[in-house]
């Protein structure tokens, strides 16, 4: 009987706190969910707009940088490789990796032309978000993207995407720890590796426009 | 007699000649050790060779096929094939869905293939998807999974491309458990069957063509990225099939609220 009734001030005394998480969770699911949303009518906007590509591009950075988590992403694909590099080779990966990544971006989003999305589960997890989306395109079959966002400086970023079930950080970072492996772990080789890509990218991209 | 020893003698003499081993790191490096175990593919020097072959061989067979098949035959007919190649897998997928012990989806498989095969001519047009039964797939693979057994290290097959020793295994029970390889013999039959595999090789090429290239394009190291695409992609369909059993509830009694990820 005085078991009971500790245990019930105990509840009592917790609740507050108790009631305070689950709020806070949902709000956090809510407004990941929302900000998931807001992003994907946003680039969609841009997408399906008939702005010239100079201007479509710059709106697409514009949001890119304000939504994701690239130097996070970065750092997270070099892995353990992260804390070998110097402060010199971590700036120089940092800055090649956000331009190869906003090219890939922007270079996948032409192909997304009247998309379609809808926001289902949202799944709070230790570290982030996870908010499962369907995406349509016009003469495709529906694919599963789920968007993994987290609280980045007090701001909502998008760490991650799985597209059909395939993380394309995980995906980035097993290419990386790979090649650093036939590399003898060299970090700099990747670097050079990297720019020697993003030539080429700027390469074929003056040769179309040209 | 003498010709499949020989046969064996010579496949014997090329696994020697193949296998190779990954050294393991140290157990001082810890990480360097951690991530040798996450990727589980002790065979890389060997899967690698295996790769190098495989690519060979969609350059010079696959791809002018999947190229010449894109160019010569419209959408709509290469839609109608894959439709047909699917519908002739579904005796294999049912078989796998009871195995599963998911009834639900048995019933929606023998519904496709019934609907499919008559109303769809043959199984070219997929009339079911429109009246409820949408497609899906598995394999032995995925049952052995529900079943408790692990991916094992991860193994590269010539033509069918990346695999894990219980897909692997899967692959040749799932081909076992096809009655279209049970039917009776001569050349007709044989040809037949060769005419399905090569059309379901093409097919399956063509349709992941664009992906591939993409994947190769962008990666520095594209074994390494198409093994960790594999590997994930295969994880999540594990996942799905292990979670994913719809009640088995008769359409007049009150039916359980639908879960839906929209």
């Amino acid at each position: 009987m005085l078991c009971s009734r500790r245990l019930t001030f105990a509840l009592a005394a917790l609740w507050p706190w108790v009631a305070f998480e689950i709020t806070a969770a949902r709000a956090a699911q809510d407004s990941a969910a929302s900000f998931v949303d807001n992003v994907a009518k946003e680039l969609a906007a841009v997408i399906d707009s008939n702005d010239p590509p100079e201007v479509k591009h710059q709106r697409f950075l514009a949001i890119i940088e304000n939504s994701v988590d690239v130097d996070g992403i970065a750092r997270f694909c070099l892995g353990r490789f992260w804390r070998q590099a110097s402060p010199q080779q971590q700036r120089e990966y940092l800055a090649l990796f956000r331009q190869l990544l906003l090219n890939a971006i922007i270079g996948r989003l032409q192909e997304y032309k009247g998309v379609k999305h809808t926001i289902g589960r949202t799944i709070h997890q230790t570290d982030n978000t996870l908010v499962q989306t369907v995406i349509v395109r016009p003469g495709q079959e529906p694919a599963h993207v789920d968007w993994v966002v987290a609280d980045v400086d007090g701001k909502p970023k998008i760490e991650d995407l799985l597209v059909e079930g395939t993380s394309l950080r995980i995906t980035q970072r097993s290419d990386y720890s790979s090649f650093l492996l036939h590399n003898n772990s060299n970090v700099q080789a990747l670097i050079d590796k990297l720019r020697q890509m993003l030539a080429n990218q700027q390469q074929q991209q003056a040769q179309k426009s040209g | 007699m003498l010709l499949s020893r020989r046969l064996l003698w010579l496949a014997g003499c090329l696994l020697v000649i193949l296998v190779g081993c990954a050294p393991r790191p140290p157990a001082t490096d810890k990480e360097a050790l951690q991530d040798y175990l996450e990727t589980n593919d002790p065979l890389e020097p060997t899967n690698r060779k295996l790769y190098a072959v495989n690519e060979g061989f969609q350059d010079v067979v696959l791809r002018p096929l999947a190229v010449g098949y894109r160019h010569a035959v419209p959408e709509k007919v290469r839609d109608s094939v894959h439709n047909a190649l699917a519908n002739l897998t579904s005796p294999v997928m049912l078989g796998n869905e009871i195995l599963q012990a998911k009834p639900r989806k048995a019933g929606n498989r023998l519904m496709r293939f019934i609907i499919n095969s008559t109303l769809g001519v043959g199984g070219l047009f997929d009339v079911a998807t429109s009246l409820g039964y949408p497609e899906e797939t598995t394999d032995f693979g995925l049952t052995l999974a529900t079943w408790g057994v692990g991916e094992g290290p991860f193994l590269f097959l010539p033509v069918i491309g990346p695999s894990d020793f219980r897909d692997g295994i899967g692959l040749g029970i799932n081909a076992a458990m096809d009655p279209f390889t049970w039917l009776g013999q001569g050349s007709t039959v044989v040809y037949l069957e060769l005419a399905r595999y090569g059309m379901t090789a093409v097919d399956l090429y063509e349709r992941n063509m664009d992906s591939l290239d993409s994947l190769k394009k962008s990666a520095l190291d594209p074994y390494a990225t198409l093994r960790s695409v594999y590997r994930q992609h295969r994880r999540s369909q594990v996942e799905d099939a292990k979670q994913d059993d719809p009640p088995t509830i008769p359409i007049w009694f009150p039916q359980p609220p639908q879960k839906t990820t929209q």
